[in-house]
């Protein structure tokens, strides 16, 4: 047997199977961008951006030269911010915008690559390196579809003064300064590796459990976080009284603030297990005049962080995300 | 995540209808070497771009990276292919299979395609995968090796030997 003969059982697809396939999936892209999926990006971007936004903007506010990175900031609590979409699409539109800001000074030291697909909880865990909890409650008909594990990933921002003072003044922040000794400063940040496990109804995705190691971002010694937390409010927002109290209330060390865009139906600060985390819910106008109902729910236990998103009702939701074992 | 979010500043939608050109083929004969030439492998195909179609978005910008997750989804749907019906060849079949070493019973075998897919369907389910994926999908060991969680040499190893049972077979 030879290589050719290992190959032999190679074909195309038939041009009618594949031209059906094609078809269906245009279809399912028409139907999809209608209804049913949840729309967790809009809760994952902003939630991205805070942790952007503690990372570069976080940077130390008088020892310029301290390269040494002493301090360092996980994720123990959740606070939500409301941030109005409206202030997010203009900050896009005018560049301005977190991922705009520091886009061009981010170094990717570590790919995560593409997610891997596993058959196990306990396969995910060794991918991993914790071990994977699993809901033990599973509503009626619901039924665990897949799992796969993104691998870490780690960046180092550099810190770009000139084009933060230039976003202030386009947006009229005039009360704060930059702090001084800001440029060229870096963070490192670090994200271990997430476990995803999305579960089906009838087929159709339904609710996603995703969990993983607290991420951690290495700051230089001296900083002041809360001033510089300020700015990063003030850009997304928030009234300067707001901003000032917000960000002098919280431990920017082990907080991760999560802006929850103003359409949200709600918000609250919740517990789960005993733990503090941050229930989100949504209903979206669907253009046929329907309603799409969505939730989210973050919290942190024991250096773990986890979220449990989906359309499911709160309460089958709030009992799967309390069943984690 | 901020990799993600850094990643859709920049980037612009591929041609979908391309990716899906190049990748089709390598997810259908996937399910051929892992299950035979079978109506199955069609199904099986749709299952899983119906899946990854969802959530392709995410991986517009890095498509080597979008190829690898769309066999582990693939994977995943031959995995609950397997524990959904039982398989494909009965022990009475494979006993059939071995034995056609005769010219006549050659001669009923119409191509070395149907040869080797009645072989692979004796050999053990890990090794049969991992065939599937190096034959059919055309993926290398070590890309093998990152979407199984074995490591390269193990998959070089578990491949050769496999390799070696089917030519003892041929």
């Amino acid at each position: 047997m030879e290589d050719t003969d290992l190959n032999s059982l190679r074909r195309d697809p038939s041009p009618a199977f594949a031209a059906r396939l094609q078809s269906s999936l245009h279809e399912q892209e028409k139907s999809r961008s209608h209804a049913a999926w949840p729309r967790l990006r809009a809760i994952a971007a902003p939630a991205v951006i805070v942790i952007i936004i503690l990372g570069l903007l976080s940077l130390p506010a008088v020892r310029a030269s301290a390269q040494s990175f002493l301090a360092m900031f996980r994720v123990v609590n959740f606070v939500a911010v409301p941030v109005d979409e409206g202030r997010i699409a203009m900050l896009e539109s005018q560049n301005l915008d977190p991922p705009h800001l520091i886009g061009e000074q981010i170094q990717v030291l570590e790919d995560p690559g593409a997610p891997i697909g596993v058959v196990s909880p306990e396969q995910a865990g060794t991918a991993a390196g914790f071990e994977v909890k699993v809901p033990t409650y599973e509503p009626a008909n619901v039924t665990l579809a897949t799992i796969d594990v993104k691998g870490q990933q780690r960046l180092r921002a550099t810190a770009d003064a000139e084009r933060l003072r230039h976003a202030m003044e386009t947006l009229a922040i005039t009360d704060l300064e930059v702090p001084a000794g800001l440029d060229g400063q870096t963070v490192d940040v670090r994200i271990p590796p997430v476990v995803r496990m999305r579960y089906e109804r009838g087929g159709a995705p339904v609710v996603e459990v995703l969990q993983a190691k607290s991420p951690e971002v290495s700051l230089p010694d001296g900083i002041n976080l809360a001033a510089l937390g300020e700015i990063g409010l003030r850009i997304l927002g928030l009234s300067p009284i707001e901003a000032r109290d917000f960000a002098q209330s919280i431990d920017w060390y082990t907080t991760l603030l999560v802006p929850i865009p103003a359409a949200a139906t709600s918000f609250k600060q919740i517990a789960i297990n005993g733990q503090p985390g941050v229930a989100v819910e949504r209903v979206r106008r669907l253009p046929d005049g329907g309603r799409q109902f969505s939730s989210s729910y973050l919290w942190s236990q024991n250096g773990q962080v986890f979220a449990v998103n989906g359309s499911l009702s709160a309460l089958d939701m709030l009992k799967m995300a309390e069943s984690l074992k | 995540m901020p990799g993600r979010l850094a990643r859709w500043i920049s980037a612009a939608d591929p041609d979908w209808d391309a990716v899906y050109a190049d990748q089709l083929p390598r997810v259908y004969n996937f399910f051929r070497y892992r299950f035979g030439a079978t109506a199955d492998a069609e199904d099986l195909t749709a299952r899983t771009f119906e899946k990854a179609w969802r959530a392709r978005h995410r991986y517009r910008r890095d498509l080597a990276a979008f190829s690898t997750w769309l066999l582990s989804i693939a994977r995943n749907v031959a995995a609950d292919h397997v524990r959904a019906r039982r398989p494909f060849v009965s022990l009475e079949q494979a006993s059939d299979v071995r034995a056609a070493g005769t010219p006549e019973e050659q001669a009923v075998r119409n191509s070395d395609g149907e040869r080797l897919a009645a072989l692979l369907q004796q050999l053990p389910d890990r090794e049969r995968e991992l065939l599937a994926m190096k034959y059919g999908a055309g993926m290398t060991n070590r890309t093998i090796a990152i979407a199984t969680g074995l490591s390269e040499s193990n998959v070089g190893t578990i491949v050769h030997r496999a390799v070696q049972t089917l030519r003892a077979r041929w």
